[in-house]
């Protein structure tokens, strides 16, 4: 299975540069090292490790949500490859062998992939800065926790999910109300949600107490025990493939889409009923809210929690907006295989286009919703004007970047770390151009705007760029794999 | 009148020829069979031929256009059904048919759909979503896509696969029906009884290269079936079925 694992990525971009995304990973680990005195000035060492684990957490979240997709992930991406995942169909084997290997395969393999390539980056770093390599170990045990109960607990619910959607939502909840009540009330506390953090703020170098660091340790492997157990008890051994019938919408989507025309309103009226019969809409949307409210709760922790006064502010917010869109143009080009448009007089940039397009009518509502609302929190109604246009102009970049880089297959070639590096440097430095600008606004208005509208304007100068380039670079790619 | 014509087809897949200096041509009103061992390069030049794919080098050219230069206007004129069937996961039959309809531009679209539905059998299907439909229900609707605009040239790639003997049956006189109207096959299949029955003229592939291409009739030796001039064509002789002969 971890063979199949490394065919299947390396198959995305070719083994070379498939290989070189865990040495990218070392290499930013080992200048953040160099660099970490430096920031430690704007943000204090214990917030970088409540990052790290938090982000180790998230990060073991998403790897097991792959098995909320199951099936239907491996039918739409893979119709055409026969899987290990399938051996119970095929081979005396039964589910839960099968399952239990995918689980340690995703352990092991993305480990090895992320957390093992920034660890080494960080030792290797070690004797240049003086970093302990007990810290070091520490820290990798700790994020190790981490990843790991945020994948037991993915598995968990996965399993869940395909037994009781209404359980699932249960549960989802009730991590939400975790969350949602540490944010408010700071009751409980980010240990008690996250115990493997009790554990990093207990040793080296946030805290020296063995005793509690244990108790935390044991708790974390518990936890992660039950909710793998659990999940192996549960899993369903075989999975009702259920008929729905359908009405007939394409029609009735097509006469409600007349501000189009032609073979483009054909092609849109098919993306939207894509998008409602694969329920992607709601996948969607909350991969596109749960960063946005990530993003306001560190952003409010910061200021009012840590009482480090940064001075976020609406226009802040709606660059990040932007920036943020990316996933939902990944998600477009996961809603179903493409395969069969090469059958027919249609080109991959006009697929592309039409894709920018469902993208903006799907986002802006709530983007515009989002950065009004938190200009109406912050009272800061008179950046709203600015902050609208921010957010216009960087969605716009970047789902047109992003479409210009990637194409129709944007998950896998952000695999490639030649286009991987490439989306970095051009979504990196106007972010942090934005972000800069924005913290001055209250300093210096004249300055900071003029220097944010010297930005848009370049911003949309490399979108009509990008935008023209779509035809040039893509349009000889075929469908097909 | 030549309707398919390749000149010196080449496609390298990274060091790995997949087809070698093929060259082909098929006149109006041929039912064409195009054979090899699996891995020859069949759909390969299948798809150079309907614009899916670029060769390496060579040209080819379908009913004029230039498959290289014009690939969307050699897909406007033709039909084509792939080797895998894959309609689109969400759509239902008539949903697909729709689309391809207004991609297509078509006229009278009401009545067409209907015609296939009614054709494949699969107004009983009406309702059911592509990813919930049987192999066979898939692919009489590629089927249904590629005839929808009524093309004076088809690509069938292993169009008889995953059917049941009635709707082979079915199939097979539509496309005799087809020929007689002048219209042109081209097709790629591993059932050689049924190809016997339909081609006039065919090639042989393996390992790229075509090794046998004329008239059925002047290829095949006395007392020869096309699929004793497979073996003989790609090197074999016939084998029994228990994999334990072949060593012996």
């Amino acid at each position: 299975m971890l063979k199949e694992e490394f065919r299947t990525h390396a198959s995305y971009s070719g083994k070379q540069r498939f290989l070189t995304f865990p040495l990218f990973v070392l290499v930013l680990a080992f200048f953040s090292g160099l660099t970490l005195e430096r920031m430690t000035e704007q943000v204090p060492l214990e917030q970088m490790g409540v990052f790290a684990n938090l982000s180790a957490f998230l990060y073991g979240l998403s790897v097991g949500a792959f098995g909320l997709m199951g099936r239907e992930y491996l039918e739409r991406r893979h119709g055409t490859s026969n899987y290990l995942v399938a051996m119970p169909y095929l081979l005396p084997l039964s589910f839960r062998t099968t399952f239990i290997g995918i689980y340690l395969r995703d352990a092991v393999f993305y480990v090895l992939l992320l957390l093992a390539p920034a660890t080494l980056g960080l030792i290797l770093v070690a004797p240049i800065v003086g970093f302990h390599l007990t810290s070091i170990g520490l820290l990798f045990v700790a994020v190790l926790l981490s990843f790991m109960f945020g994948l037991s607990l993915s598995f968990l619910a996965s399993v869940v999910y395909i037994r009781s959607k209404a359980a699932f939502l249960g549960i989802t909840a009730a991590i939400g109300v975790l969350f949602g009540s540490h944010a408010i009330l700071a009751v409980p506390s980010l240990e008690f949600i996250v115990p493997s953090l009790g554990f990093q703020m207990n040793v080296r170098p946030f805290g020296d107490d063995p005793g509690t660091a244990a108790l935390y340790a044991l708790v974390v492997l518990l936890a992660t025990s039950v909710f793998t157990l659990l999940a192996y008890g549960l899993v369903q051994i075989r999975i009702n493939i259920a008929s729905k019938m359908h009405a007939d919408l394409l029609p009735k989507i097509y006469e409600r889409t007349g501000f189009m025309e032609g073979i483009n309103r054909t092609l849109m009226s098919k993306e939207f009923l894509d998008l409602r019969r694969s329920g992607t809409v709601a996948k969607m949307f909350f991969s596109f809210v749960l960063p946005l409210l990530f993003l306001s709760f560190t952003t409010w922790y910061v200021n009012y929690g840590l009482s480090i006064p940064v001075g976020f502010n609406a226009v802040f917010y709606a660059a990040m907006v932007g920036f943020v869109g990316v996933m939902m143009y990944s998600w477009l080009n996961n809603v179903d295989l493409a395969e069969y448009y090469s059958l027919l007089p249609v080109t991959v940039p006009q697929l592309i286009k039409i894709r920018i397009l469902v993208f903006l009518i799907l986002t802006m509502g709530i983007s515009t919703f989002f950065v009004v609302a938190i200009s109406v929190l912050n009272g800061e109604t008179e950046l709203l004007w600015l902050a609208l246009i921010v957010m216009f102009i960087t969605s716009l970049y970047t789902v047109v970047m992003t479409a210009y880089l990637t194409g129709l297959k944007t998950n896998t070639f952000l695999f490639d770390t030649s286009v991987l590096m490439r989306f970095s440097v051009l979504s990196f430095f106007p972010d942090v151009c934005l972000t800069i600008l924005s913290f001055t606004l209250q300093a210096d208005w004249a300055i900071a705007v003029a220097g944010i509208t010297l930005v848009l304007v370049m911003l949309s100068l490399a979108t009509v760029v990008f935008f023209r380039g779509i035809d040039m670079k893509w349009d000889r790619t075929p469908f097909t794999a | 009148m030549a309707v398919i014509e390749g000149r010196e087809l080449v496609k390298d897949y990274g060091g790995m020829k997949a087809l070698d200096r093929v060259s082909i041509t098929v006149e109006e009103g041929d039912f064409f069979g195009f054979f090899g061992p699996n891995g020859a390069g069949k759909t390969t030049l299948i798809r150079i031929l309907t614009g899916q794919l670029e060769p390496t080098s060579g040209s080819a050219t379908v009913l004029g256009v230039d498959v290289v230069k014009e690939p969307m206007r050699v897909k406007e004129l033709i039909g084509i059904v792939p080797e895998v069937e894959s309609p689109p996961t969400y759509l239902t039959a008539y949903e697909y048919l729709y689309f391809v309809g207004k991609v297509r531009k078509l006229d009278n679209l009401e009545d067409r759909i209907g015609k296939w539905l009614a054709f494949f059998d699969l107004e009983e299907k009406k309702g059911t979503i592509c990813k919930d439909m049987s192999k066979g229900m898939r692919q009489k609707v590629m089927l249904a896509s590629a005839f929808i605009h009524e093309p004076k040239v088809l690509f069938l790639d292993e169009p008889f696969i995953n059917l049941d003997p009635i709707y082979q049956r079915q199939l097979r006189e539509y496309l005799e029906g087809f020929v007689e109207k002048r219209g042109t096959v081209f097709m790629a299949s591993h059932i050689l009884e049924i190809s016997e029955r339909l081609c006039n003229r065919l090639a042989i592939v393996n390992l790229g290269k075509v090794v046998s291409e004329g008239k059925i009739e002047d290829l095949l030796r006395e007392g020869e079936n096309l699929e004793k001039l497979f073996l003989r064509s790609v090197g074999l002789k016939a084998l029994g079925g228990d994999p334990a002969r072949k060593t012996s």
